[in-house]
């Protein structure tokens, strides 16, 4: 059997579990959605924008990827500790297969998960009045972008999975795990508009590089917050420069999910 | 890098016995010693038992076949593939049935055969014929395209048999396959269980408390007690050592001056032993009513006596001073 083939094998039976709970699919949709179509709208209203040519709600709805793909990864991570406590993970171990295949097809599905609900979310963006600077490009540096955070994000939920025994633990991380960097990296308003400490703390996140890479992909180099994290001259060279510091998160993270899958597995 | 991949797995080999185990140990970090330096060897086509109650190592023996579980000490082979230094090819040619429930309760019963072929590598046309001869061999027919969480607990026991049999392992481990099934449906599945004998040359390692099973079912039988193996054998020679018959009495008063009297007037042997009140006497000499008249003449009253054949729970207690139904 090939690599290939028993990867596929494991992110299709992860993609059929997933399909059979639908909440999976659609509770992360809600609050992003709210913040994109309700929030948005009405801290526009009431402070009146950023006060440059960018439309507020077009600025959060990118900013609501931040929250929406954190909160999909977590959600995939909880089904590991359900496979392993009450599913069929003890079988799965028991195969003749690289075990690090297990945490790259779960990895699969998440990206192709998070992948789905973006477009919903843009999509919805978009219908709702929403002006996204859409050009082959820039779709490239959002897409990037994005996959590159949710990697990041499902390597994360991935390592916390395989190393809190309970579910409910698990779910109490989520706060902190999912939410709270999202209030610091941007999503918002920009890092700039934070005290000093806070927004030297806000270009540590990966985050904050993933959000800036967006909108530089989705409202153009005006939308981005890449000058307020690097202050070059150069908007594209800071792209590419925040792209490797969300591109070697992830790959750090996956590295990191399947060394702490595969010594948690062996006992 | 160990030398497996995902794409070269060595064939089996045959001239291997199917299970090699050399001073096998394994202590848990907090320093529990779950298993001390155990040794056995399978013969391919045999079904051995391994037998004791909750706590003696048993299932941790099994995560170490299996290579969930990495070994303190010692070393173990599945038909000659080393299960630390090539665990893809012991996994390949083995299949597990776990103590516990594990399967995809959401997906069908089919979908739950089709994953095991598809991960052991069966190819989907000879996968497809399989689990049509599985699932009518093992009564699943009717509901394999049920989704699992619709079946009863004996119908998901049979279910998890069939998949381990999809892959046709060299080697079958059941681990404790009938806990907490209710009796008719443990029946059931023995019989279930004794029908894979025929299979051609695959070899069982079956691990349970129930004497009875390992007296039905094995081929030969090791004792585990605390880790470590105290018997190891066929059931009718772990047995012949108890005698034919044994008398179990219980005395008021001293037990142990009763055990020395009997064994002073030749009716108990060295192997006769007292737990508590109750003494247990393996007759080798005498017929149980000799020995129960043997009993009167010598003077004891007993409260109760009885006769019976000896079990494998006679064998365990003389060997370890405590039942397994108590220790389990």
């Amino acid at each position: 059997m090939t690599t290939l083939t028993a990867l596929s094998t494991l992110a299709g039976r992860r993609f059929q579990l997933t399909a059979r709970t639908p909440r999976q699919i659609f509770v992360p949709l809600l609050t992003p959605i709210f913040f994109a179509l309700v929030v948005a709208p009405a801290l526009q209203s009431a402070l009146g924008g950023l006060g440059t040519h960018i439309d507020y709600t077009t600025f959060v709805a990118v900013g609501t990827v931040g929250l929406l793909v954190p909160l999909t990864t977590i959600f995939a991570g909880l089904s590991v500790i359900v496979d392993r406590d009450s599913g069929a993970q003890p079988e799965l171990l028991a195969a003749p297969v690289p075990r690090s295949l297990l945490v790259l097809g779960n990895l699969i599905v998440a990206l192709t998960l998070s992948a789905l609900q973006v477009a919903v979310l843009i999509a919805t963006a978009t219908a709702y009045g929403d002006d996204f600077q859409v050009t082959a490009t820039g779709v490239l540096w959002f897409v990037g972008a994005a996959v590159l955070f949710a990697a990041f994000m499902y390597g994360v939920a991935e390592t916390l999975a395989s190393r809190i025994p309970k579910q409910e633990e698990y779910i109490g991380a989520t706060p902190a795990v999912a939410i709270l960097p999202w209030f610091f990296a941007g999503a918002l308003f920009p890092i700039g508009a934070l005290p000093g400490a806070l927004t030297a703390f806000a270009k540590v996140l990966p985050l904050t590089h993933a959000l800036a890479l967006m909108r530089f992909g989705l409202l153009g180099d005006g939308g981005s917050s890449l000058h307020d994290i690097w202050g070059m001259g150069s908007a594209t060279g800071e792209a590419f420069l925040s792209l490797a510091v969300v591109a070697l998160f992830a790959m750090a993270f996956t590295a990191l999910a399947i060394r702490v899958f595969t010594r948690a597995a062996l006992r | 890098m160990k030398r497996d991949s995902a794409n070269v797995i060595p064939l089996a080999r045959p001239d291997a016995p199917a299970i090699r185990v050399t001073k096998l140990s394994k202590t848990y970090p907090g320093g529990v010693e779950a298993v001390k330096g155990i040794d056995f060897e399978v013969a391919p086509g045999e079904m051995f038992g391994l037998l004791g109650p909750n706590g003696a190592g048993k299932s941790t023996t099994v995560g170490m076949l299996t290579t969930t579980i990495a070994p303190s000490g010692g070393s173990a082979e599945l038909a000659g593939f080393d299960v630390v230094a090539e665990p893809l090819a012991a996994r390949r040619i083995s299949s597990v049935v776990f103590q516990e429930a594990v399967v995809d309760r959401e997906l069908s019963g089919r979908r739950n055969l089709d994953l095991h072929a598809r991960l052991w590598g069966v190819d989907v046309k000879t996968a497809a014929t399989r689990i049509a001869e599985t699932a009518n061999t093992l009564g699943l027919a009717e509901l394999i395209d049920r989704p699992v969480s619709s079946y009863s607990g004996g119908q998901r026991r049979r279910l998890e048999i069939a998949r381990a049999l999809v892959s046709e392992p060299r080697v079958l481990f059941l681990d404790e396959p009938t806990v907490g099934l209710d009796p008719r449906i443990r029946r059931e599945l023995l019989d279930v269980i004794a029908g894979l004998r025929a299979r051609n040359q695959m070899t069982t390692l079956l691990t349970t408390h129930y004497l009875e099973e390992a007296e039905q079912l094995c081929d030969r039988v090791a004792i585990i007690h605390q880790g470590e193996i105290v018997a190891l054998d066929t059931p009718r020679a772990l047995l012949a050592g108890l005698g034919g018959e044994i008398v179990e009495l219980r005395v008021e008063g001293d037990a142990g001056a009763a055990l020395a009297l009997l064994r002073a007037r030749g009716i108990a042997s060295e192997d006769a032993l007292n737990v508590g009140s109750t003494l247990t006497v393996p007759l080798h000499n005498h017929g149980a009513a000799e020995a129960i008249s043997a009993i009167s003449a010598a003077g004891l009253k007993p409260l109760q006596i009885s006769s019976r054949t000896p079990s494998l729970d006679d064998v365990y207690l003389r060997l370890t001073g405590d039942r397994i139904a108590v220790a389990a």
